[in-house]
């Protein structure tokens, strides 16, 4: 492949190249492995590799105007490198992230003594749409809140920043698994050369996560993965975990409690469940405590759970600690809960409900990124040097109104990787989410949902508008 | 096993087993509009779209002009067999199973999603006018390849648990009831008064893929009450009523009694069917009607099935 007319920028750091145009050290054999491979070969791969995705239906579910259509993710088929020392960063900022995150809600649930010792206003944790009244004075097993975590982190030229903490149905690691699936194959010898760190022991280890969570201690827990149905965007996911972890896929019509304890229907009866993995929001778990309109849920869960006699993983309410208001105070919590620096740093994040921060938020919308609290996937935000006039008035507008639903950032250049565009090697934004999981012990496989946003110069890399994936290869030391 | 997933999986197979059937009744009626008299392919269009449950949405002409013949089987075969409205077209069924499998592909192997997966987007790449324009009969050939392949995938990838025997349940059901469906359908347009129709008889052994026992078993001369007594009794023929309702038994009793009130139930209704066959059938003047309760029979089985395995209330 012709590399020359690859483009770099001095300002925007590249996941390949350094920024004189040299390969990094850590990327040659891949480097060389595409200098000897021609643009039809590439496409080739390319090609095979969306065709993959397709005969396999690793898709996800996009709704239109009119009906539900699957989609194939689209693939990138050149990997993201990174080295073994970036990986121990990463891994060791996640492990020390989710533990403090875990105390925290414990914490909040319980005696909020974060709040009391004045490390958090009140009205942040308890205003919060997410946090759940109905969770005050639970604990669950372990401690453990959270289990199934995906965190996502850019890179820039000053280093790894944490984005968000995806602590209430995390996604993305079917995607993981399936892109490291396509792309191993396509390059056999490059793979096996380039000695990259195995990650197809997730569903493993996600296995012992929920089983060192069953509420009786029992080793050989019933499992059930918890899904909305074949019309949630992520089906093939629920359905690929399941199959993974060896847990039942159940919908909230297949399951009933009884007694305090939950079962499901099956063709010999009903029969219990000690775990539950729910990738079901907190509003439709269970109609008689949360939503009562809702139809996919399980009258009577929170009862079963609160008894001990069922987990639900993650535990309802978890979602107050990844509100993006919260998100700021994450380096707090590390420190008061764990007396540690936070290793993986936040973005520099401005909470619009403070007067000196809603002040400069409106003076500098043009080179902010701003978004809403409660919103996820990339929507209900600005991102102000791709916006106009207009749009900065109304959401000017909107910020004015309501400034506690409101955050700033400032505009980050993400990292960029090559990818195969149009037969030619082209730079894309990209981003990463490594999933670390919390049972007795924390795990975290070395590999990530690494998303790039397809389109020219985007920054946005969510599937639903218009991002894709790549395999990231964790290379060993 | 979840009830859910038992009843995916069972629809999974009767939604197979219904597009197999009626692409092999299609290759056939594709096959005659080559050389076949116009009074032979109205008769077999009556028929197919009878033994279907399924009224064409412009209704069935008996036009005795050939050019008028052959436009009209253009737009029935597109209703048969593209027609997404027509819940019984080729392309509900295959949609429909494969949606089943979606939902289900937890229970099933990678291998069978794949092929089941493969199939189906190779068929939605098709229309009825490319398909006319090449060779209609070689499409629903390769279809049926396709859909045979699958179960051929099942049988050599799948664990023999629940699963597996609720995916053959669903197809023995399915290919009983189709089978009592397309019988009935023959005897009624036979009672018309129309012509005996040899060719009638011979394309319905060809549906049943018994043109060869058939020869074995009575020669070549093809006469009605024969070509029932084998369609209907014959258990070592694969798609017979009898060998279909045999194997619904067989399943049920590996299957084990449903979790609802009257476990027996589903059990019990498939012994009685088999036993229409293997005891009323010899001395029952009226074929037609013992084929109607044959039928009936089947379908309370399901019935049972839904009710004792899938719906009961927990």
């Amino acid at each position: 492949m012709n590399l020359s007319s690859y483009e770099t920028d001095i300002a925007i750091f590249d996941e390949m190249f350094l920024p004189g145009g040299e390969v990094r050290s850590h990327c040659r054999q891949v480097m060389s492995t595409l200098e000897r491979m021609s643009s039809d070969e590439a496409a080739e791969i390319q090609e095979r590799v969306t065709r993959t995705f397709r005969d396999e239906g690793i898709a996800f579910t996009v709704y239109g105007k009119s009906e539900a259509q699957e989609q194939i993710i689209p693939v990138d088929c050149l990997p993201r490198i990174l080295t073994g020392e970036d990986w121990k960063l990463i891994e060791a900022g996640l492990r020390q992230r989710l533990s403090a995150l875990n105390l925290f809600l414990d914490d909040i649930y319980n005696d909020a003594k974060i709040v009391s010792d004045g490390v958090l206003p009140a009205d942040i944790v308890f205003d919060c749409p997410q946090f759940r009244p109905q969770m005050t004075g639970y604990s669950p097993p372990e401690k453990v809140w959270v289990a199934i975590c995906g965190t996502d982190i850019i890179r820039t030229n000053d280093g790894f920043f944490v984005l968000e903490d995806n602590l209430r149905v995390p996604s993305g690691m079917s995607y993981m698994l399936a892109n490291r699936k396509a792309i191993k194959s396509s390059f056999r010898r490059l793979f096996r050369a380039c000695r990259v760190r195995d990650i197809e022991h997730y569903g493993l280890e996600l296995n012992r996560t929920l089983t060192e969570l069953a509420p009786s201690g029992s080793p050989d827990p019933a499992i059930a993965l918890l899904t909305p149905g074949v019309y949630n965007s992520a089906f093939y996911e629920h359905v690929f975990l399941a199959h993974e972890i060896g847990a039942t896929l159940v919908e909230g019509q297949d399951l009933v409690v009884r007694d305090g304890f939950l079962y499901k229907r099956t063709t010999r009866g009903l029969e219990r469940i000690d775990v539950l993995y729910r990738r079901l929001d907190d509003d439709f778990l269970d109609p008689t405590a949360f939503r009562e309109d809702s139809v996919l849920g399980v009258p009577g869960l929170l009862d079963a759970c609160k008894r001990g006699n069922v987990s639900i993983v993650n535990s309802p309410g978890t979602g107050v600690a990844d509100d993006k208001s919260v998100y700021a105070y994450v380096p707090d919590f590390i420190r008061y809960y764990m007396g540690e620096s936070a290793i993986l740093k936040n973005v520099a994040t401005r909470l619009c409900r403070r007067p000196e921060d809603l002040e400069y938020t409106l003076d500098n919308l043009e080179d902010l990124v701003v978004k809403r609290v409660g919103e996820s996937g990339g929507y209900g935000m600005l991102i102000g040097p791709h916006s106009t006039q207009a749009e900065r008035n109304e959401y000017a507008r909107a910020v004015r109104d309501n400034p506690a639903d409101f955050i700033s950032q400032p505009v980050l250049s993400l990292s960029r990787s090559p990818c195969i565009v149009d037969r030619r090697l082209e730079p894309r934004h990209v981003d990463l989410r490594p999933f670390v999981l919390k049972g007795k012990q924390s795990r975290i496989v070395p590999g990530a949902f690494c998303r790039v946003a397809l389109r020219k110069g985007s920054l946005v890399v969510n599937s639903s508008q218009g991002g894709g994936g790549k395999d990231l290869w964790v290379l060993e030391d | 096993m979840l009830a859910r997933n038992a009843q995916g999986i069972y629809w999974l197979g009767r939604y197979l087993e219904r597009a197999d059937l009626l692409c092999r009744m299609m290759g056939l009626q594709v096959g005659a509009l080559v050389d076949r008299p116009v009074a032979e392919i109205n008769f077999s269009w009556r028929r197919l779209f009878a033994s279907i449950g399924h009224t064409p949405s412009g209704g069935l002409f008996d036009f005795d002009n050939d050019d008028f013949t052959q436009a009209d089987s253009f737009t029935l075969a597109g209703e048969a067999t593209f027609e997404q409205r027509n819940p019984s077209s080729l392309a509900a069924c295959i949609r429909m199973g494969r949606e089943n499998a979606r939902q289900m592909r937890n229970c099933i192997t990678a291998e069978m999603w794949t092929s089941l997966n493969l199939s189906y987007l190779k068929f939605c790449e098709s229309d009825i006018v490319s398909i006319w324009r090449h060779s209609p009969e070689a499409f629903f050939d390769e279809t049926a390849r396709d859909l045979r392949s699958f179960f051929g995938v099942a049988n050599a990838t799948m664990y023999r648990d629940e699963a597996w025997l609720f995916l053959l349940l669903g197809g023995a059901v399915e290919r009983a009831q189709g089978a009592c469906s397309l019988l009935l359908a023959q005897a009624a347009e036979e009672a018309k008064g129309e012509a005996a129709l040899e060719y009638g008889l011979e394309s319905l052994l060809a549906v049943f893929e018994a043109q060869e026992t058939y020869r074995r078993r009575f020669g070549f001369e093809v006469a009605a009450d024969k070509v029932r007594e084998l369609l209907v009794t014959d258990r070592l023929l694969p798609n017979s009523i009898g060998s279909s309702c045999d194997a619904t038994y067989e399943y049920l009793s590996r299957i084990g009694p449903a979790p609802n009130q009257d476990p027996g139930k589903p059990l019990r209704a498939a012994g009685r069917t088999c036993s229409l066959i293997r005891h009323d059938w010899p001395d029952e003047r009226d074929r037609r009607k013992l084929i109607e309760k044959i039928c009936d029979g089947s379908m309370l089985v399901h019935t049972f099935v839904d009710k004792g395995f899938f719906q009961y209330s927990g």
